[in-house]
């Protein structure tokens, strides 16, 4: 499978999850459902893998993005007082698009799944919420809430699909991803949550730059080494390697800066 | 006192409701401690339970297993409670039910996320139900519920929308939930189609009662007996039924058009409320109401006699008389 046809795919998941979650309003106001690509990849990943992908595993996929895309708009939601009209409809299209993924798994009697996915919910909003609290969080907390944030549904999806194996690869890939934007985030000047808690849990501020890319350097060898030992398509690896994570490590831009 | 007044009505369901109390204790507790305080403070604040009740006397009507009915009441009011703690970051509310809200109490972010993991334990605790007729009433009914407050906030400000337009948000916003818990009692309780199909109509008929009746109130009932300035749905720019009959009179449609969507001082509030309340509007509304609960009343003529019979009649002839 090359790059075009893994685009392709991933393209066509997502014009079916946007038509699913269409409604004209919230289209209007709000910036509509955030649909990640590098999680429709990974959602789509045992498939590109040649493995057996039956129809109910792919709208079981579509719905997972669904809940991600429910998440998501919820993590939208800022503390301007009074709250804007389009900032009331990103309240209203998590909520919407939780009842849709709700409804398509219903439709199709997947009623275990949709209990697994409220437990993963469950688990991936109490991480979130621990980001607010005012204790101060070690670098373990922070990396845990981050790995279950960013992994925890898909990983329902692929133990519910006998696919466990492919969470040693999707892990290290989106942790990357998430760590990067939050790279991204330091050096553009943007506080976010995860790097307020890395501020205070390491000894000087000034150190959460060094940290995360240190630690996009070990998530990348954790991916290469967990692609190593899985019998891949060198395209399907090439792919992930430099479109998902374009990495460089932080020797070489160290030599490239001096 | 009216919700004393109220709860008396169903005051032979406390062992049953106890149990449910008990039971969403269990369910809102979390691993995440700030979780865990935001969902006890919003558990605590109390309400009706009405959604509970209904589906308890539903219920009634079939093979009553209480430890069945629980399956369904509690993430349906779990499912309640949800939609509170979003819907008071979509009103920018600081109070409900005369405790401090969970946005106001920690931040609108707290806020989201305790009603996205309320919300999960809700389908986390039915899933243990597999007949997929009952998810095929809760997933519609949610998005239904979600599509009438959508509705809602594109409707605001709007003096001329239709009073069809009113029911059908209010139909989506509030009915559509009381109708499915009553459907849901029913239908978990096995009850033959018909009998369901009559508790549905009686909880849709009852929901529109009731929530007419919450827009009347807001115009005659005081800011203390309602907690928050009489007027509040109209400052908001809600724009209830007893406006849409209001407006007929020409001079109270300039003077409303003139009010809608500004900041008004508290003698401009006043004075819209009096509009109103001395309009033959809240009659007018009134009337309707009564419409919806003699319906509601005539579905129970129809369905077997008994103890839930005539705790659903009280509890229907009391919606039509609560002062607040």
């Amino acid at each position: 499978m090359n790059d075009l046809q893994i685009h392709s795919k991933i393209t066509s998941m997502e014009i079916d999850v946007l038509q699913a979650l269409h409604q004209r309003t919230l289209e209007k106001y709000t910036a509509g459902p955030s649909i990640d690509r590098a999680r429709l990849f990974f959602l789509l990943l045992p498939f590109f893998d040649g493995k057996q992908w039956s129809d109910d595993m792919e709208d079981s996929a579509k719905t997972v993005a669904i809940v991600y895309a429910a998440l998501h708009a919820h993590d939208q939601v800022e503390e301007d007082s009074p709250i804007s009209k389009s900032q009331q409809l990103t309240v209203l299209a998590g909520d919407f698009y939780s009842g849709i993924y709700y409804q398509m798994l219903s439709n199709t009697n997947n009623i275990k799944l949709i209990q697994l996915l409220a437990s993963g919910i469950i688990g991936v909003s109490e991480k979130k919420a621990s980001l607010y609290e005012t204790t101060i969080m070690p670098v373990a907390g922070i990396e845990s809430a981050a790995e279950v944030i960013e992994t925890e549904l898909l990983k329902v999806f692929y133990d519910y699909y006998g696919c466990s194996q492919y969470s040693a690869i999707a892990k290290p890939a989106l942790e990357y991803v998430y760590f990067s934007n939050q790279l991204d985030s330091f050096r553009n000047g943007v506080e976010t949550n995860i790097l307020r808690k890395l501020n205070l849990a390491l000894p000087l501020p000034l150190y959460s730059e060094r940290w995360l890319l240190d630690k996009l350097d070990s998530l990348h060898n954790e991916l290469t080494k967990a692609l190593d030992v899985h019998p891949m398509d060198f395209n399907l690896k090439n792919f992930m390697l430099h479109q998902i994570t374009p990495h460089q490590h932080l020797a070489e831009q160290l030599t490239r800066e001096g | 006192m009216e919700k004393v007044k109220l709860k008396l009505l169903y005051s032979e369901l406390r062992p049953e409701l106890d149990k449910i109390e008990k039971e969403l204790e269990v369910a809102v507790g979390s691993n995440s401690l700030l979780l865990n305080e935001a969902s006890l403070h919003l558990l605590q604040a109390g309400g009706k339970r009405i959604r509970p009740v209904f589906v308890l006397l539903a219920g009634k009507f079939g093979d009553y297993n209480v430890d069945v009915m629980k399956q369904v009441a509690v993430p349906l009011e779990l499912i309640h409670m949800a939609s509170l703690v979003h819907d008071d970051v979509i009103d920018d509310s600081e109070m409900r039910r005369g405790q401090t809200t969970v946005k106001a109490q920690w931040n609108n972010s707290v806020a989201m996320y305790t009603g996205d993991f309320i919300l999960a334990r809700a389908l986390e605790y039915i899933t243990v139900i597999e007949d997929p007729k009952i998810h095929d009433i809760l997933s519609k009914t949610m998005i239904e519920v979600c599509r009438g407050e959508i509705i809602q906030i594109e409707d605001k400000y709007k003096l001329d929308q239709t009073v069809r337009d009113y029911l059908r948000r209010i139909k989506r916003k509030t009915a559509l939930l009381i109708s499915s818990s009553c459907e849901l009692g029913a239908t978990v309780s096995g009850t033959d189609a018909e009998t369901a199909a009559r508790l549905r109509r009686f909880g849709y008929f009852i929901g529109m009662s009731f929530q007419i009746t919450d827009d009347i109130l807001d115009f005659t009932s005081s800011d203390e007996e309602l907690g928050k300035p009489a007027g509040s749905d109209f400052i908001q720019g809600n724009i209830t039924l007893p406006v849409l009959f209001a407006r007929k009179d020409p001079l109270i449609y300039k003077k409303l058009k003139e009010a809608v969507g500004k900041d008004m001082t508290d003698s401009e509030r006043l004075e819209i409320v009096e509009l109103i309340r001395t309009s033959p509007a809240l009659m007018e509304a009134k009337s309707l109401s009564d419409q919806y609960l003699n319906k509601a009343l005539k579905e129970l003529v129809l369905l077997p006699k008994g103890n839930a019979n005539k705790t659903m009649r009280n509890i229907a002839l009391f919606i039509g008389k609560r002062k607040f």
